[in-house]
């Protein structure tokens, strides 16, 4: 209901007498002051409307009012009930348990890549192997999650080479999923190097999504993961395409088949070829590319000087990619991943489930990563820094620890607490507040603090620039069509 | 700041920065350097001694570190009830718990 607006006797008042601004936060883009509220609300000024605002001297029969004031930038006129609907849509995880449950099937890998962020080990060494025991309490655990739904990632090293395991472990969750009458999602993320038609049709049977990594062209990618003396590349594009075919062709009506998808990390010699890991994408058949920026984690944190760069060469690789991206868009869909989940938040007010980019992060209540010896870390990143020695992210083990004991862990407890924006000095203050999220794992690994140190933080300079380019290309009429149809629901 | 040697003395106003900001970036630092810090005249004077005698940086972090704790303990003042609603809840939610306990 909106707010009555005071009647002012006094004439100096009555100048104002829609009140001061209310409660907002400006960053200057594309030359307009963006606005953006904690509603998740945003506006673009022009200098001189953004002044009168400022000044309370706006024309109340103006289409700028009207809009400011519809979207609760005008303190006398708040629709509270609107508002705070629109917030609670935005922060729906506030009010549900953890959805995300990913298993380390093995540390075991056949490929040696430049960056391995999961800190894969030999292939032949089957200690590091999920036990049949340890997978059936790591479901049995999921399911205490009071989410209606859980998603169990099957990951590793590569979770091909633990299969018996792994099979027997998607039987089993899908008869807890039926006993429990929760909503399952099962996805496997593999480098399909042993993929075979037997294994595919038991995942396509039992709705398992799939989804591989693809770093580009063939000289990018073999040059990026490198697979014996094999092409880490034919093999990935080979079942890319069979399971492409099999999703288009939807031949059986018992099941669906979802279509697969790839995933991009940019290494430092991707960033010359932006242009051409997108259209090798497109030329795979995939509508979706997800731009994701490497962290100084684990193993590529070793090998940082040799893979790594800085935020501003992240930023600039970013913003030349998603502006060919769209360019595309004219032609054939193509959508850029880390952009749709900031859009699905910014025109949506959805949470599109990106859990390092929450208020507070995902750690424990929104993700949990259950080692192969059935410890449990805060997140897959946690469990990474767990790996070279430092258990500070380890919250429990599916055998000793209860799922509530987890999540009242003080583990859990000091990631919640350093991953809230409103304890954040400079994120309290930053126009996308409303958006964005810290992680303490990166904190800590790179500033020695779950807290972090924002304004030296490159992770925060990163997302900033991604917001940037984001918000500059809403504010032209051409370019907001297209990325307002990559989220349209 | 003063320079002798390896010790380094700071002195900053009381109306600026808390003892407790202060306290709790010596307690960052604790394994860093020896740190002393006393009260003199609505001021606070800092002794800071560090075995890495050649590293300027050290010292000015640490004074970046009392801005950093002051710059918090002013945001929690301001913040901390609406802070402390979204991280109950957050942590209640997922334990599967919907009101907080009385």
């Amino acid at each position: 209901m909106p707010v009555k607006e005071k009647k002012v006797k006094n004439k100096t008042k009555a100048v104002s007498a829609y009140g001061a601004v209310a409660d907002s936060r400006w960053r200057k883009v594309s030359g307009k002051y963006l606005l953006i509220n904690d509603f998740g609300n945003f506006e673009y000024l022009k200098s001189p409307d953004f002044d009168k605002w400022l000044k309370s001297k706006l024309p109340k029969k103006s289409k700028v009012f009207e809009s400011l004031a519809e979207k609760g930038f005008i303190r006398t006129h708040m629709d509270f009930d609107k508002l705070t609907e629109k917030w609670r849509s935005a922060n729906s995880y506030l009010f549900a348990g953890t959805g995300l449950h990913i298993f380390v099937m093995t540390l075991r890998c056949n490929h040696t890549c430049v960056y391995c962020q999961s800190s894969a080990i030999d292939s032949s060494k089957k200690n590091t192997d999920m036990s049949y025991r340890t997978a059936k309490a790591s479901v049995d655990f999921a399911f205490k999650s009071p989410n209606p739904t859980i998603t169990i990632e099957f990951q590793g090293g590569e979770p091909l080479l633990n299969w018996d395991v792994l099979k027997k472990t998607v039987t089993y969750a899908r008869s807890v999923e039926k006993k429990t009458k929760k909503n399952l999602i099962i996805a496997l993320v593999s480098n399909f190097s042993l993929m075979t038609e037997k294994k595919a049709k038991f995942l396509l049977e039992n709705e398992v999504s799939i989804c591989t990594s693809l770093d580009g062209p063939k000289n990018i990618h073999d040059k990026n993961r490198t697979y014996g003396k094999m092409s880490s590349y034919a093999v990935t594009v080979k079942w890319l395409k069979y399971f492409k075919r099999e999703h288009d062709r939807q031949k059986n009506e018992n099941y669906r088949i979802f279509k697969p998808s790839a995933l991009l990390t940019v290494s430092k010699r991707s960033l010359a070829f932006g242009e051409k890991i997108v259209n090798e994408y497109v030329a795979r058949g995939l509508e979706d590319i997800f731009i994701r920026p490497l962290a100084p984690l684990g193993y590529a944190k070793k090998y940082w000087d040799s893979i790594g760069y800085s935020a501003d060469d992240f930023i600039s690789f970013y913003r030349k990619t998603l502006h060919h991206i769209v360019k595309l868009n004219a032609k054939k869909v193509i959508r850029e991943k880390m952009a749709m989940m900031i859009l699905d938040k910014v025109l949506n007010a959805h949470d599109p489930g990106y859990l390092d980019m929450r208020c507070p992060c995902g750690a424990s209540i929104g993700q949990i990563a259950y080692n192969h010896n059935g410890d449990l870390y805060t997140c897959d990143e946690g469990r990474m820094v767990g790996w070279s020695g430092d258990e500070i992210f380890k919250a429990g083990n599916v055998f000793k620890d209860s799922y509530s004991s987890l999540m009242s862990s003080p583990v859990t407890k000091g990631c919640v607490l350093s991953s809230n924006l409103e304890q954040q000095p400079l994120c309290f203050r930053c126009a996308y507040k409303p958006y964005c999220g810290v992680c303490p794992v990166y904190n800590y690994e790179v500033q020695q603090n779950l807290w972090g140190n924002m304004p030296s933080n490159d992770r925060c300079k990163l997302f900033m620039g991604i917001f940037d380019t984001i918000f500059e290309l809403l504010a032209k009429p051409k370019e907001a069509a297209i990325l307002r149809k990559w989220v349209q629901k | 700041m003063k320079n002798d040697n390896n010790m380094k003395i700071f002195v900053l106003d009381e109306e600026i920065y808390s003892k407790e900001a202060i306290a709790l970036a010596a307690y960052v630092y604790a394994d860093k350097a020896e740190i002393e810090y006393k009260r003199k005249k609505g001021k606070i004077e800092i002794k800071f001694e560090s075995d890495e005698s050649s590293d300027e940086s050290i010292a000015d972090d640490f004074v970046n570190e009392i801005l950093n704790q002051q710059c918090r303990i002013d945001l929690t003042k301001k913040n901390s009830r609406v802070s402390t609603i979204i991280v109950t809840k957050a942590l209640l939610s997922a334990a599967g718990e919907h009101t907080v306990r009385g």
